[in-house]
């Protein structure tokens, strides 16, 4: 809905902005993108989501132009320990261990063209643009298996993508991808940056926000075992022991 | 259709829980115990986080023998001052073991020491229940009737202080032993979520020597308190009961134990006995082989504290 909306105004922006802005120079934007929302919601039936970046550019897109779109999207930080199992007297057990104290739980990157082609190293590493590129400064165990374990995991449990879905582009201008969001996915801001590449540099780019939320009974649950843990608690004995006791009484007699 | 669960962080299918529940529940009331020995390493399994599994777990318990103590009290069968003094035991046992499973936590240890507890308890007890029954088995055979009840023997547990009349367990001991027998197993139901019928049945058979009238009455009576003392403090300090995990392994749980209830009563005691010794055995074996069987990924993930 949003989207149609979106596309519409865009639409009729391009035939409509000479006209309405006449004493100004007539400036398109290079870049302009949006979200198909701006909310996640975790409710109790929650199995992952996907939301959908669209926008369009001023010049067309693709390798004819050399222009090119990449998306990518932020979660906030979540610290995470690698371990390494040893074998100890013929028991595998939990050996070393590397803690990663400012990675990102969430990253997803797409592009039109990957970005080891379309920019250099230095704007890469600079912008985070990659898995390759992110920081991962880990304490404890350095060991650089434990960097390539954490690339593994985090992508095998979909919480960290490298052009797992594609950026989609119509009629050269309009451009749109989807991000899935796992259901192990955090609550929290998320940013999503659309970065417009033209002859190996960032010539415009776009911050979008979105906030993934616990809504209705998971919300309450989770909030009130974290505030109130005695209370939940109590509760939960509560609840426990009344539902044993009522399994009891309506199958005795059914 | 899949399910969120808020504390966990995760879908799973509702079920395959209610399947899990089901399932266990059938067992437990085939074999009149909690059954929590076999749902942790099941949640495990199927991709719980082990902490919220055993928090969860104790949680179930309560639900699992609430039912059965009032059953059993009904009928007189819980000597409620031996159930206090094992209780009293319990308290400690398992608030201590739940400090025991946050340090745990924090070392990183959980998986490991969870599958260690369970390899070692389940399997000493299996196979002491193994053991015994079919030597009773054995026994009946060959004396082609019921196994004579045990003399009442003297041994060192009687000439210890502090001792008490409990009068519907027809004993004068000391209180020292339930104590220790209450701690003990507080502890393991701490770190293992279970309720530890399992475990207390044979202690209080055996160690105690109560009369097996009273046995399973003041059991319930011991291990629904220590699972709710478990749940308070699981919930409280460490934030990992799971309500909406609880509920479902409830739902189908509690239809469970009805059909199995009704299918144990024609079975006879030894062979039960047997039956839910070699469970316990195959749990124990299963989770042995987890733990020396070489990992497919030597390295884990998990959250940073």
């Amino acid at each position: 809905m949003r989207a149609a909306a979106f596309l519409l105004t865009l639409l009729l922006g391009w035939t409509g902005s000479a006209a309405a802005q006449a004493p100004a120079p007539v400036t398109t934007p290079a870049l302009t993108a949006d979200l198909s929302t701006d909310r996640v919601e975790i409710t109790t039936g929650f199995t992952g989501a996907s939301v959908l970046v669209f926008g369009a550019t001023e010049n067309l897109i693709g390798s004819e132009t050399g222009e090119d779109v990449v998306v990518l999207a932020w979660g906030p930080p979540q610290p995470t320990v690698v371990r390494r199992k040893v074998n100890v007297m013929g028991f595998w057990v939990n050996g070393p261990a590397a803690t990663f104290p400012e990675i990102p739980g969430f990253y997803a990157i797409a592009a039109t063209r990957p970005v080891w082609e379309a920019l250099p190293e230095e704007t890469r590493r600079t912008a985070r643009l990659g898995l390759e590129a992110l920081p991962l400064r880990a304490v404890g165990a350095q060991a650089p298996a434990f960097r390539a374990a954490l690339l593994e995991l985090k992508q095998q449990d979909g919480r960290w993508q490298e052009y797992a879905a594609p950026v989609a582009v119509a009629g050269g201008r309009l451009f749109s991808a989807r991000i899935y969001f796992p259901d192990t996915v955090q609550t929290g801001d998320y940013r999503i940056e659309v970065l417009l590449v033209r002859e190996r540099r960032i010539v415009a780019r776009q911050a979008l926000f979105l906030r993934v939320d616990r809504v209705g009974t998971a919300a309450s649950i989770a909030q009130v075992a974290r505030a109130m843990p005695l209370v939940y608690g109590v509760g939960c004995i509560l609840l426990a022991a009344l539902a044993g006791w009522l399994g009891s009484v309506i199958f005795r007699r059914g | 259709m899949q399910v969120y669960l808020p504390i966990a962080e995760m879908s799973v299918d509702a079920l395959l829980l209610l399947g899990i529940g089901f399932g266990v529940g059938w067992l437990s009331g085939l074999f009149g115990v909690g059954g929590g020995f076999l749902l942790t390493p099941l949640l495990i399994l199927i991709g719980i986080p082990a902490p919220v599994a055993v928090a969860s777990g104790a949680n179930q318990t309560i639900g699992a023998s609430v039912s059965g103590l009032i059953a059993q009290w009904r009928r007189g069968n819980v000597d409620a001052r031996m159930g206090v003094v094992l209780l009293a035991g319990g308290f400690v046992g398992s608030s201590l073991g739940v400090q025991l499973f946050a340090l745990l936590r924090r070392l990183g240890q959980v998986d490991l020491a969870v599958a260690f507890f369970y390899v070692v308890v389940l399997g000493t007890v299996g196979l002491l229940m193994v053991r015994e029954s079919v030597r009773a088995i054995i026994r009946r055979r060959r004396t082609g009737g019921a196994a004579s009840p045990k003399a009442h023997e003297h041994t060192w547990l009687h000439g210890m202080p502090f001792k008490m009349r409990f009068r519907k367990s027809r004993l004068y001991i000391s209180v020292v032993p339930p104590a220790l027998v209450g701690f003990g197993i507080g502890i393991l139901s701490a770190v293992m979520g279970v309720g530890g019928g399992f475990m207390l049945v044979p202690a209080m058979i055996y160690l105690l020597g109560m009369p097996t009238s009273v046995v399973i009455g003041t059991s319930l009576f011991q291990v629904v308190f220590v699972a709710a003392n478990v749940t308070l403090l699981q919930a409280w300090q460490v934030g990992t009961v799971d309500i909406v995990l609880t509920m479902l392994l409830l739902a189908g749980g509690v239809a469970g134990a009805q059909f199995g209830a009704a299918m144990g009563t024609k079975l006879r005691g030894e062979e039960t006995r047997a039956l839910l010794g070699l469970l316990v055995l195959a749990v124990a074996l299963g989770l042995a082989w987890g733990l020396i069987r070489a990992p497919d990924n030597l390295f884990a993930i998990g959250p940073a504290r």
